[in-house]
């Protein structure tokens, strides 16, 4: 009965106070996203990174950064569609390490006789590691958001039904 | 329970200037206490030092009997709304009234119940979700009311918390406030220099001038048997009008006119046969008759009476509040009676009984 009753209290404290579990998320995630972007270019060898790609990505990083600020505004106010662009984001950062981190990895470079890495393997791990965990914070504030969207909804509902009764 | 002790209560500051004179009081359970007194008084010094934001420089403070003297503030189990509010602008109401449980780390659902409690007695729970900078003033003061009963203290401590607000508003919180003392028959102490803020809400009055207690006692008791002049003066709207007299065989002699005297008056003033007192009579205990002339200089209709100013003998200006709508004149002669006069010693100001 207690438990019941806890669970309702709860539910409705979803009416006053603020997402902040899925907007603090989404704050972790534009902080790993920063410190990729600051990590990426420390191995520039022979220019690789002068190109049309690192150009794209450097928008991109903007315009992910303000997305996701956005969507964390729209989080904690229990906005449901902004999960939708969350999960978008997310889907992003983990495509984002098959472009430019695995390329540069690859990548190889002739300084002078020898032939040099773009991207060691420390390196590689630690920006995947980073757009993994950026990737990760903006999914779970996604589906943190949806499920405390749809039991909001709900209580407000049940709540209307108790006033109408 | 929560009874308050304050014995002999000083406050003097590092540049040696004594705020508060020996201030003694005890404040029952339940009990809404005022402080009034004009700017400076040392009412809010006194509320302060029993918040525990000012230290005590002698005497002792008790809470139910535990020594608080030298408790810090926020300890003491009480607490304080002031006049500018103190609320959070960038939080919404909800979190400026849970805010001190929650610095406090108490349960989320037991704050939500306490907050929303706390909102449905003052009628707040319909905002909130809102700010502060999007509610009115009064409301404002209630969520600062809030703030202070979602911790449920021993005692609440109100610090001119209507100055900021306009008359009407005022009166209207003032009457909230009267009715969140019933309901939640806490102890409190109000400190005001608004002297109708002090009759309708107070249990008990402390009036205080200089940093020293004038009188304690009931509105009533204030009103009406005041212990010395200054009293007399700071309670009641017109204030008092006194003047300097001599006692005569049966009557006063005033600055140009007499005053005749009843039976038990004559019996109070014997001691003072031939000396000079102060006599004092409010202007609603004036009334029309033949006692004195009123030499008229304007007058003010206020609806149910009027407000009538002018000059008895060759004393100062007084103000006399006569029943019903009348239309005087400057120049215009009135005559008046004193149904209830009041005499003071000139020396020591004390009232004479």
């Amino acid at each position: 009965m207690t438990e019941i009753n806890d669970r309702e209290i709860q539910l409705d404290r979803m009416r006053y106070v603020k997402n902040t579990a899925s907007s603090r998320l989404c704050y972790l995630a534009i902080l790993m996203n920063v410190l990729y972007f600051v990590s990426i270019y420390k191995s520039d060898v022979g220019s690789w990174y002068y190109q049309m790609l690192t150009g794209a990505s450097i928008v991109y990083n903007l315009l992910f950064m303000l997305m996701a600020f956005l969507a964390s505004e729209g989080v904690k106010n229990y906005q449901p569609n902004y999960s939708f662009l969350l999960y978008g984001l997310g889907a992003g950062q983990i495509a984002r390490v098959f472009i430019l981190p695995l390329q540069a990895h690859q990548a190889l470079v002739k300084v002078g006789s020898e032939e040099t890495r773009v991207m060691g393997d420390g390196q590689f791990i630690r920006v995947v590691l980073y757009l993994g965990i950026s990737a990760a914070c903006l999914l779970a504030a996604a589906l943190i958001n949806q499920r405390k969207c749809a039991a909001l909804s709900g209580h407000l509902k049940a709540l209307e039904a108790k006033e109408a009764a | 329970m929560a009874e308050l002790s304050l014995q002999h209560i000083d406050k003097i500051y590092d540049n040696n200037v004594q705020a508060v004179f020996d201030f003694n009081l005890d404040v029952k359970d339940g009990e809404l206490i005022v402080l009034v007194g004009p700017s400076g008084c040392g009412k809010s010094t006194t509320l302060r030092m029993v918040a525990g934001l000012e230290d005590i420089s002698r005497g002792k403070l008790t809470l139910d009997g535990r020594d608080i003297t030298q408790t810090p503030a926020k300890d003491r189990d009480m607490a304080m709304v002031f006049q500018n509010y103190a609320l959070y602008g960038h939080m919404t109401i909800y979190e400026n009234m849970a805010f001190s449980l929650t610095l406090r780390k108490e349960n989320p659902n037991v704050i939500h119940k306490k907050v929303l409690a706390a909102a449905e007695i003052l009628g707040l729970t319909s905002q909130l979700n809102k700010k502060p900078a999007q509610l009115s003033g009064g409301q404002r003061q209630r969520v600062a009311m809030g703030r202070s009963i979602v911790r449920n203290p021993k005692v609440f401590l109100f610090d001119e918390p209507l100055s900021n607000l306009d008359a009407k508003l005022r009166g209207a919180t003032r009457r909230e406030i009267l009715l969140l003392h019933k309901r939640l028959q806490a102890t409190m102490l109000y400190v005001t220099h608004d002297q109708t803020e002090a009759l309708t809400l107070a249990d008990r009055i402390v009036c205080m001038s200089m940093g020293h207690v004038q009188q304690v006692g009931t509105p009533l008791e204030l009103y009406d048997q005041p212990a010395n002049l200054f009293v007399a003066g700071f309670i009641g709207l017109p204030p008092m009008n006194t003047w300097n007299t001599a006692v005569r065989e049966g009557y006063l002699e005033g600055p140009g006119f007499t005053c005749p005297l009843t039976e038990a008056e004559r019996g109070i003033l014997a001691p003072y046969a031939g000396k000079e007192i102060v006599l004092g009579v409010r202007p609603e205990n004036i009334a029309l008759g033949e006692d004195v002339t009123l030499q008229v200089t304007d007058n003010e209709n206020l609806g149910m009476n009027t407000l009538v100013y002018g000059h008895v003998g060759t004393g100062q200006r007084i103000s006399a509040k006569l029943k019903g709508w009348m239309e005087y004149r400057g120049g215009d002669q009135v005559g008046l009676s004193f149904r209830r006069k009041h005499f003071f010693d000139k020396d020591t100001t004390n009232a004479i009984r």
